[in-house]
């Protein structure tokens, strides 16, 4: 397994090599990283998707909404 | 219930399923495995390398393959978290049905035995294009028309027997001669898909039954009947199924599909009006006018 894991961030990142190709599945713009939060942020979809124990959660309605 | 043509699959509760078969996926392993090592034998007949790999709910079964193969870069998307989690490339959840990658991201595709819940298969297939930089490779299987056909049969015939009336209680699958189409619909060069069975056989109709359940690959059909089935239904069809003397067979017709990125080093099709020589030369016959009909 060592080389499957080897890849893998510390509790809560994600690898930079993924982040940097994700984009918000909904309207395929750019996301931006909340470290702090543990989320990624699609500011046109008003939404922002989870990072659990370093997997981001691309789903839609397991986003949360932004309030203005 | 919703008769959106859509709309086929309740997607949550494929998710649903497919997080709770992640402890049980093991079970099935052995047909997961086959079918992997079907599809990724293309790999080998390919002379181009990939350097970096998006597996579509893989199950733990094609991203170490594609390492494995020398790809360094492999991404395991799963509607499951979990399942993602334990399929061997960098995890995400994510949907087939709305992709969160950047145009161009990857270089191979592929998705083994994990598109039949989809339900925007041509909106999925124009956005897997989209993320593949071109010439890249999209390399799929599912299981096709026929597949379970031996269930199928025997549930219905047990339902309409008990209720005078029919639910869809397996999943419908394609057919062959849709996919090659939907490759080419969705922008796809080169689409290729062909057929195989995979004969499959179940020491008890109950092992059937418990594998699908491992696998989470029980119905999430929409449509699906919600009430609580007769008693009789289950033990009814199972007795109904066709057995030997090798067990219960339970095929798996696999459709294979591959469709490259479209890029210009690809052989195409010349240009209409583009010849410099007239076919009727190179036939050694005489030019009929359009339309004429030959023989005549």
């Amino acid at each position: 397994m060592s080389d499957i894991t080897k890849d893998a961030a510390p509790a809560g990142e994600v690898d930079p090599a993924l982040l940097e190709i994700l984009v918000c599945p909904l309207t395929k713009g750019p996301l931006r990283y909340d470290r702090a939060a543990g989320e990624l942020i699609s500011d046109q979809a008003r939404l922002a998707y989870p990072i659990r124990d370093g997997i981001p959660i691309m789903l839609p309605d397991e986003a949360r909404r932004l309030d203005d | 219930m919703s008769s959106d043509p859509i709309h086929v699959f309740d997607r949550r509760l494929v998710r649903h399923r497919r997080d709770r078969a992640a402890a049980t996926i093991g079970q099935v392993a052995p047909v997961l495995e086959e079918a992997a090592e079907r599809l990724l034998d293309r790999l080998d007949d390919i002379t181009r390398r990939f350097g970096r790999a998006l597996d579509l709910g893989g199950r733990g079964v094609v991203a170490p393959r594609l390492r494995a193969r020398g790809i360094p870069f492999v991404v395991s998307m799963d509607l499951s978290p979990r399942m993602a989690t334990a399929a061997g490339g960098l995890p995400l959840a994510g949907d087939e049905e709305a992709l969160p990658f950047a145009p161009e991201s990857f270089d191979l595709i592929v998705a083994s035995l994990s598109l039949h819940w989809v339900n925007d298969l041509p909106g999925a297939l124009v956005q897997i294009r989209r993320v593949l930089r071109p010439d890249g490779l999209f390399l799929a299987s599912l299981p096709g028309f026929g597949t379970l056909q031996e269930l199928r049969e025997a549930l219905a015939g047990a339902e309409t027997a008990l209720r005078g009336g029919l639910s869809p209680r397996v999943s419908p699958f394609p057919e062959l001669v849709d996919l090659a189409g939907l490759l080419q619909r969705a922008g796809f060069a080169l689409p290729v898909a062909d057929a195989e069975t995979l004969p499959i056989r179940y020491r008890s109709p109950l092992a059937l039954l418990r594998d699908l359940r491992a696998a989470g690959e029980t119905n999430a059909a929409v449509a699906r009947d919600g009430r609580t089935p007769p008693r009789a239904l289950l033990p009814m069809a199972l007795a109904a199924l066709p057995a030997d003397a090798e067990g219960i067979p339970a095929t798996l017709r696999l459709l294979t599909m591959t469709g490259w990125a479209p890029h210009e080093s690809q052989s195409r099709p010349a240009r209409p009006g583009s010849a410099n020589a007239r076919l009727a030369d190179a036939l050694g016959v005489e030019e009929g006018r359009l339309g004429e009909r030959a023989g005549r």
